[in-house]
C-alpha cells in the first residue's frame, strides 16, 4: 500500500510539474527564450490568487486575478527584456542572465510584500479520506487531475487545429516561412508567453491551497521545469509534460528506498543522468547540440 | 568603522578570487557554470577539515582545499565536454543542487546544517595571522597571486586557444586545437582557484556550513562576474566592490528598514543583472562590443 | 549624482563624529542577535519587542550611570547569519553582552563571541547541548531536555507506545532526536521511525506515507517556522489524527493562526501571566497595553534578559569594575536576580531551572493541558 500511496503522492505532484514544465518548454520551443522567469510567474499567480481570496473574491474570480498578473508578467518579460536583448545581441546566454535577473528580482518584490514565509488557505478539498484500506486521496488529486485533462486537450486541440498554433510550432524552425504566409512572428512570440504563462496558473493556485507557496518557489519551480524539459527533449512540450509527471513520481517514489531527506535530490541525479548519457531526452529532437 | 572596512576588504578580496576564477570559465572559455559556489564550498570545508585535524597552517590547508577542488571539477568537465548552451546550463545547476543536499546530508564531512564551528584560527609557518589587519594582507596577497596567474595564462597561447574556441568551437577545433584538454584544463584551474578563496573563507569566518555554497550563492558570484563584466581582467573586481558594498550602502538609507536590506539587495542585483543585459551585455566595464 | 554623494558624505561624518567625542561617556551596548528574516523571522520580532520593551522600562528607572544603547544584528534564523553577524558584534560595535537565539545560531556564534570574550544570553534555543557550551554562554530558557520529561509524562498517562519522529536535519532537531531515544525507552515507549526533513523541504506527502506505515500513536514534530506549520497542516491533511506534538516553539502565534493545529500539544516553561508581584505585571501589562495580546514565554526570557545585564551592570558599577565579559560573567555566575517569574540563579553549566508544563492549541489560542 505504502507504493500506491507514494504513487498517488508523485502523480498529484508530478501533474503540476506537467502544467508547469509544459508552459517553460512551450515558450522555450516557439522563441528559443530559456525563460528561467517562470518561477517567478508562479509564484506571482499563487500569491495574487491569495491575496484576492482573502480580499474577499470568489476562488473563480481569485484565478481570474492570477491568469492575467501571470499573462501580463510573461508579455512585460517579452516585449520589454527579450526582444530589445534580441534586437542587438540575443546570444543565449544573455538571455538566460537577464530573464534570471528579472526572476530574482519579482523574488524579492513579493517577499518585500507578502514576507518570505509560507502562505496557504485552508479549504475542505484538501483533507484527504481513505478510498480504500490504508490509501488516502484528498479531492484536489481529483480537481488536479481534472484540470491537467482539460488544460492538455484545449492547448493540443489549439496547435493542432489553429492556423496560430501550427504557426508557434513553426516559428522556431522557419521564421522566413511564417513571413510568407503572412503571419508575424512577433505576435506569434507574444502568443507562446500568453499561453506559457498561463500554463503556470493551475499550479501555482493548487499548490497554494495544499503546501501553501512562499517566494522560495520560484527557485524550486524553475529548477523543475527546466530540468522536465531537459529530461523531456528541449523543444518537446508533451516531452517536457511527461517528464515533469516522471519527476514528480521520482521525487516520491524514491522515499521508499532511501532516506525521506533525498527525495527532492532525486530530480537533479535524473536530471544530470540525462544530461550525461540521453542529450535529446525523452522525445526530443535529434542533435543536441 | 575601520574594523567594518577591514572586514569588507577581506571580503571583496576573497570573492575577488572567487569571481576572477569563475570568469576563467564564463568570460574566457564560454563555460556558462552556475555550480561554482559547489567548488568554493568544497575547498571552505577541505580547509576546516584539514585545520580542524591536521594542521591550522593556512598554506596546507589551501592548497589541500585547491588540490580536492580542482580535482572534483571533473564532475562539471565531464558534461562541459559533452554538450553545451543551455544544456550545460541545466547540467551545472543539476550539480549545484546535488552539492548543497550532499553538503547537508554528510554530518561526518561536513557538519550537516549545523556546519563546522571553531576553525581555529589562521597561522602560517608558526605565525599567527589571524587578526583582522594580518589577515586582510594574506587575502590580498591571495587575490594578486590569482590575477597575476589568470594575467599570464590569458595573455599566452593558452588564453588565445580558450578564445578561440569560446569564439567558435568548430573553428578552433578546425585550427587543430585540442578543445577536450583545453576545456578540461581552464576547468580544473577556475575550481583550483575557487577551492583557496574556499579556504580563506573558511578561517576568515572560522565557521562554515552548506547555506554559504548553495544555488543563490553561485547566482551571487556569477551576477559578480557578469555585472562587472565577464571576459575583463578587472570586471569580475567590478563586480564583487559594487555587489558586496551595496547592502553597507543600503544600510544608510534610513527609509529601509534593517530587516528588509536582504530582501531590497536581491531586488536590485536581480534588476541590475536584467538592466545590464539590455543596455550593457558586456558588463560595467567591458569592451562596448560585447563579451561574447 | 552630487547630492546623493555628499549625502552619503554627510551620513558618514554624522556617524564618524560621535564615534570621535564618546570616549568619556560611553553607553553601555547591548547587542541582539535575533533571526529578523527567514524562516524564523516570526520568532525574531517577538525576541526584538520583548527586548525593546525591557530596554525602554530599564531607561525610565535611571538606574544606571549611563545609558544602554541597542545594536541589532540580523541572524537570517541560519547559522551562516549567525556568525557573520556574531563577528560585527564583537569586533565591530563592541557589545560585551549579546541576546542570541536559536539552537543552531547559537552554537555558529559561540566560538567567535568566545574568542572575543563576549557574553552571550540565549532566551530562544532549547538544544540541550547549549548548557556549557561555553563559560561565556548563558541559557535564560529552560533548555529542551528540562522540557520533554512533561512530553514524556503525558505519553505515558495516555498510553503512548508507538512515536514516528519528523525533525529538521539541524542541531536543534538532532538533539531532540536524540533526547527522545534515550528518554522514550524508559515510559515502555519507542521511536517507530524517524524521519529528517530538508531545511527546504515543503511536500510532506510522500513522508506522511510512511509515517502512516509506521502506525505511530503519536507525531512529534521538531522543526520550526514556516515548514513547522506546513507539516502540521499536511499531517492533518493526509488523514492523521493521532495527537501531534511539538516542543516549546509551538507557542507562535502563526500555529495558533492554522486551522489544521487545533488540538497540537506543546512543553513550555510554565508561565502565569495574572501573578501579582510588580515585575510581572510591570512586564505583562506594558505587554498587553503596547500589543494589544497576552506575551509569549519568549517574550517573558529576553525582557529577563534585558533586567539580568542592568543587575549586573549596577552590580559592576557599584564595585568599581570595568565592564568586560569576564566581569559579567563573574557576576552573572555568583548573584541572584530579581526577573519576571520570580528570584533566578544560574547553574555552574549556565543553565537556568524553571518548571515546564504541557499546553494545547484549542480554538486558535493556547491552552494549559493537563
Amino acid at each position: 500500500m505504502l507504493l500506491t500511496q507514494l504513487a498517488v503522492a508523485g502523480i498529484q505532484t508530478g501533474m503540476l510539474y506537467a502544467l508547469t514544465a509544459a508552459g517553460f518548454a512551450l515558450i522555450f520551443g516557439a522563441t528559443r527564450v530559456f525563460h528561467v522567469a517562470h518561477g517567478a510567474t508562479f509564484i506571482l499567480a499563487g500569491y495574487a490568487f491569495l491575496e484576492a481570496v482573502q480580499l474577499g473574491l470568489h476562488w473563480s474570480l481569485a484565478s481570474g486575478v492570477a491568469l492575467l498578473l501571470a499573462v501580463a508578467f510573461g508579455l512585460f518579460m517579452d516585449a520589454l527584456v527579450y526582444r530589445p536583448i534580441q534586437k542587438h545581441e540575443g546570444s543565449f546566454f544573455t538571455v538566460f542572465v537577464a530573464s534570471f535577473g528579472a526572476g530574482i528580482a519579482m523574488q524579492a518584490l513579493i517577499q518585500f510584500f507578502f514576507g518570505g514565509g509560507f502562505a496557504t488557505i485552508s479549504v475542505p478539498l484538501t483533507r484527504a479520506a481513505e478510498v480504500l484500506p490504508g490509501l488516502y486521496i484528498a479531492p484536489v488529486f481529483w480537481v488536479a487531475l481534472a484540470v491537467v485533462v482539460v488544460v492538455f486537450a484545449a492547448v493540443s486541440l489549439f496547435l493542432e487545429r489553429t492556423h496560430a498554433g501550427l504557426g508557434l510550432r513553426a516559428l522556431s524552425e522557419n521564421p522566413e516561412l511564417l513571413r510568407a504566409y503572412g503571419l508575424s512572428a512577433r505576435r506569434l512570440s507574444a502568443l507562446a508567453f500568453v499561453l506559457g504563462s498561463a500554463l503556470a496558473v493551475p499550479g501555482a493556485i493548487l499548490t497554494t491551497v495544499t503546501t501553501g507557496i512562499q517566494p522560495a518557489d520560484s527557485a524550486h519551480v524553475m529548477l523543475v521545469s527546466l530540468a522536465a524539459t531537459v529530461v523531456g527533449g528541449i523543444g518537446s512540450i508533451r516531452g517536457a509534460a511527461l517528464a515533469g509527471l516522471f519527476l514528480g513520481l521520482v521525487e516520491n517514489l524514491v522515499v521508499s528506498v532511501v532516506d525521506t531527506q533525498w527525495s527532492q535530490a532525486a530530480s537533479f541525479v535524473v536530471l544530470f543522468a540525462f544530461i550525461l548519457f540521453r542529450p535529446n531526452g525523452l522525445m526530443g529532437r535529434a542533435g543536441a547540440r | 568603522m575601520i574594523a567594518y572596512l577591514v572586514n569588507l576588504a577581506t571580503l571583496i578580496a576573497i570573492f575577488g578570487i572567487a569571481a576572477t576564477s569563475l570568469n576563467l570559465l564564463i568570460g574566457y572559455a564560454g563555460i556558462f557554470s552556475i555550480a561554482h559556489a559547489m567548488f568554493f564550498g568544497i575547498g571552505a570545508y577541505v580547509a576546516a577539515q584539514v585545520a580542524l585535524t591536521v594542521s591550522p597552517d593556512f598554506l596546507v590547508a589551501a592548497l589541500a582545499a585547491a588540490v580536492v577542488a580542482g580535482a572534483l571539477s571533473l564532475c562539471l568537465a565531464l558534461p562541459a565536454l559533452r554538450v553545451r548552451g543551455e544544456y550545460f546550463v541545466a547540467a551545472s545547476l543539476g550539480l549545484q543542487m546535488m552539492a548543497s543536499t550532499i553538503f547537508a546530508e554528510a554530518h561526518s564531512l561536513t557538519g550537516g546544517v549545523g556546519g563546522l564551528v571553531g576553525i581555529p584560527p589562521a597561522r602560517i609557518l608558526g605565525f599567527d595571522v589571524a587578526s583582522p589587519d594580518a589577515f586582510l594582507v594574506l587575502a590580498l596577497a591571495c587575490l594578486a597571486v590569482t590575477l597575476a596567474v589568470v594575467r599570464t595564462l590569458m595573455r599566452g597561447s593558452f588564453g588565445r586557444s580558450l578564445m578561440a574556441l569560446r569564439d567558435s568551437e568548430s573553428a578552433a577545433e578546425a585550427f587543430g586545437k585540442d578543445v577536450r584538454a583545453l576545456k578540461t584544463l581552464v576547468v580544473v584551474v577556475g575550481c583550483f582557484f575557487v577551492g583557496i578563496a574556499g579556504a580563506l573563507f573558511a578561517f576568515h569566518m572560522a565557521f562554515v556550513n552548506v547555506e554559504s555554497f548553495t544555488l543563490e550563492q553561485s547566482v551571487v558570484l556569477m551576477a559578480m562576474v557578469i555585472i562587472g563584466g565577464a571576459g575583463t581582467l578587472t570586471g569580475p573586481l567590478v563586480g564583487v566592490i559594487a555587489l558586496l558594498s551595496l547592502p553597507a550602502a543600503l544600510s544608510f538609507l534610513p527609509f529601509i528598514p534593517a530587516t528588509e536590506i536582504g530582501t531590497v539587495q536581491q531586488f536590485i542585483y536581480g534588476a541590475l543583472m536584467t538592466a545590464l543585459m539590455i543596455f550593457r551585455p558586456s558588463g560595467i566595464v567591458g569592451l562596448s562590443r560585447g563579451a561574447r | 549624482m552630487i547630492t546623493r554623494r555628499s549625502m552619503l558624505a554627510g551620513i558618514l561624518a554624522s556617524t564618524a563624529l560621535p564615534a570621535a567625542l564618546r570616549a568619556e561617556n560611553e553607553p553601555y551596548v547591548l547587542g541582539t542577535l535575533f533571526p529578523m528574516t527567514g524562516l524564523l523571522s516570526e520568532l525574531g520580532s517577538i525576541y526584538a519587542n520583548a527586548t525593546a520593551l525591557g530596554l525602554e522600562h530599564v531607561a525610565a528607572d535611571r538606574r544606571l550611570a549611563r545609558p544602554i544603547v541597542l545594536k541589532a544584528q540580523d541572524s537570517q534564523s541560519t547559522p551562516q547569519g549567525g556568525a557573520v553577524g556574531m563577528s560585527k558584534l564583537a569586533n565591530v560595535d563592541r557589545a560585551p553582552y549579546v541576546l542570541v537565539g536559536l539552537t543552531g545560531v547559537a552554537k555558529a556564534a559561540e566560538p567567535i563571541a568566545t574568542r572575543a570574550k563576549v557574553l552571550m544570553v540565549n532566551g530562544g534555543g532549547v538544544g540541550p547541548d547549549l548548557a556549557g557550551l561555553s563559560p561565556y554562554f548563558w541559557n535564560i530558557i529552560p533548555l529542551a531536555n528540562q522540557e520533554l520529561p512533561t512530553a514524556f509524562d503525558w505519553m505515558k498517562r495516555n498510553a503512548i507506545k508507538r512515536v514516528a519522529l519528523i525533525y529538521l536535519d539541524d542541531p536543534l532537531g538532532n538533539a531532540l532526536r536524540k533526547g527522545l531515544q534515550e528518554g522514550l525507552p524508559a515510559i515502555g515507549a519507542s521511536l517507530v521511525g524517524e524521519f529528517s526533513a530538508a531545511p527546504s523541504a515543503q511536500q510532506f506527502s510522500a513522508m506522511i506515507a510512511k509515517i502512516r506505515e509506521a502506525r505511530p500513536d503519536l507525531v512529534y514534530v521538531a522543526s520550526y517556522g514556516t515548514q513547522q506549520t506546513q507539516i502540521f497542516k499536511q499531517l492533518r491533511d493526509n488523514g492523521m489524527t493521532q495527537p501531534i506534538m511539538t516542543y516549546s516553539v509551538g507557542g507562535t502565534p502563526s500555529v495558533a493562526a492554522l486551522p489544521e493545529s487545533e488540538g497540537i500539544l506543546f512543553t513550555s516553561q510554565v508561565a502565569d501571566w495574572d501573578a501579582a508581584d510588580p515585575l510581572t505585571r510591570r512586564f505583562v501589562d506594558g505587554w498587553r497595553a503596547r500589543y494589544k495580546d497576552n506575551p509569549s514565554t519568549y517574550a517573558q526570557n529576553y525582557y529577563n534578559a534585558v533586567l539580568l545585564y542592568t543587575q549586573v551592570l549596577e552590580r559592576l558599577e557599584k564595585e568599581g569594575k570595568p565592564v568586560t565579559g569576564d566581569t559579567l560573567r563573574e557576576a552573572i555566575g555568583s548573584g541572584t536576580f530579581d526577573l519576571v517569574g520570580g528570584k533566578a540563579r544560574f547553574s555552574a553549566t549556565g543553565a537556568i531551572d524553571m518548571p515546564t508544563q504541557l499546553n494545547r492549541v484549542q480554538n486558535g489560542k493556547f491552552e494549559k493541558a493537563s
